[in-house]
């Protein structure tokens, strides 16, 4: 049995070419389902798990080379519809007017990313350095028979990650304090490894794009001794799609 | 295909298309999401996103602060001594591996690589990441 696997929503105005194959193996083509202002971007898939590494890296690809020559508003990887009629119906119709004005509003903007990463070395360094009471039980702790000291090293610990987490939130302040004014909207995410500082997310425009790069660039140095940045895009503004349509629901 | 690293000097630098490890965090969390009851979940994909999102604040992952800072040598002036090997015992089995273990384990299981990884892997790894997500999906039910 197939399905219609769903990438994302442009305008239907825009052409839109997809040459990348899609999900579901290398002779899947993207088609568009036109309704109203609307197009979406779908192709057949046989009902059933997806391989995931395959899948994920197709549904990637496809919405890249869409988002870029127009705007794409990206579906959540691994939506599914029974054919096109439901699709029309079940998403397209009820939030047309919807979507062709957040299309709208997210025209000409881009999303990039910038994922900071701490040392952890340097990190720890400056955490036992900058406090004394952390400083003074690691040495109490160290070089002492783990079961002895159990009690106290979770307490050390507790202390560490208490810092690192003030730390954390003080250079993202200082991320979005550099960034966001540059950017129409930003989101500053939770970060999702140990090493990783700043976790954010900017929706700009694409003629701010150099300026944005600019900003992106004196922040790089500005950290340089205790970060490490990472600058990713252009992106389909998969962050800035999410939350409208969150609120609808 | 890489992500721009963006350093100092006197270069702007320009944000590049990514590689797949670098936005997977993006594809599987955002986008628009349409009523949960025609959406097909994939298997293993719904565990590895709550995977990404949890770095635990318990006692192991005190533990592993406390023993990565006791292993700091506080001394060193030149920061490269010893690094390399500090650096391997916390990624071998302390604060980072546990916490970073979330979403590493999920690159792992998908089959994706490094930074710049690329295109296809072999065949046998996919079959056997989809297999251990589906047991591993079993075990959690």
């Amino acid at each position: 049995m197939t399905g219609v696997y769903l990438y994302g929503i442009a305008s239907a105005s825009e052409r839109i070419d997809v040459e990348a194959p899609g999900v579901g193996g290398p002779d899947t083509a993207v088609r568009r389902v036109v309704h109203g202002e609307l197009a979406a971007l779908v192709s057949e898939v046989e009902i059933g798990p997806l391989t995931a590494a395959r899948d994920l890296r197709a549904h990637w690809r496809v919405l890249e080379e869409a988002a870029s020559s127009a705007t794409v508003l990206p579906v959540r990887f691994g939506t599914i519809l029974e054919n096109d009629d439901a699709l029309v119906a079940e998403f397209m119709a009820p939030r047309h007017d919807r979507l062709v004005a957040q299309l709208a509003e997210l025209s000409g903007k881009v999303q990039l990313n910038v994922k900071c990463f701490y040392d952890e070395d340097k990190l720890l360094r400056n955490v036992v350095r900058g406090s004394p009471a952390i400083a003074r039980l690691n040495e109490r702790v160290r070089g002492k028979p783990e079961a002895a000291t159990y009690y106290e090293r979770i307490q050390l610990g507790e202390l560490v990650a208490g810092e690192v987490e003030q730390t954390r939130v003080r250079d993202a302040a200082l991320v979005m304090e550099r960034l966001e004014p540059l950017a129409v909207a930003a989101r500053n995410e939770a970060p999702n490894t140990s090493d990783s500082a700043v976790n954010a997310a900017f929706l700009v425009e694409r003629a701010k794009l150099d300026e944005f790069s600019a900003a992106v660039t004196a922040l790089t140095s500005e950290v340089e001794d205790r970060m490490r940045l990472r600058y990713i895009g252009p992106l389909p503004p998969y962050s800035f799609a999410e939350e409208e349509t969150a609120a609808w629901a | 295909m890489a992500i721009a690293q963006a350093g100092s000097g006197g270069y702007v630098s320009r944000p590049r298309p990514s590689g797949l490890a670098d936005v997977i965090d993006i594809i599987l969390d955002k986008g628009l999401v349409l009523d949960v009851y025609v959406r097909v979940s994939l298997i293993g994909i719904e565990i590895l996103t709550i995977d990404a999102r949890i770095v635990i604040a318990s006692v192991d992952t005190y533990l592993r602060f406390a023993e990565a800072v006791n292993r700091l040598d506080l001394q060193a002036t030149d920061e490269s001594q010893g690094l390399p090997e500090l650096m391997e015992s916390i990624t071998e089995g302390g604060a980072k591996s546990k916490t970073k273990g979330a979403l590493e384990g999920a690159k792992e299981k998908l089959g994706i690589g490094g930074d710049d990884e690329e295109e296809e892997e072999s065949r046998p790894r996919r079959r056997r990441s989809s297999q251990r997500s589906r047991s591993r999906k079993s075990d959690d039910e």
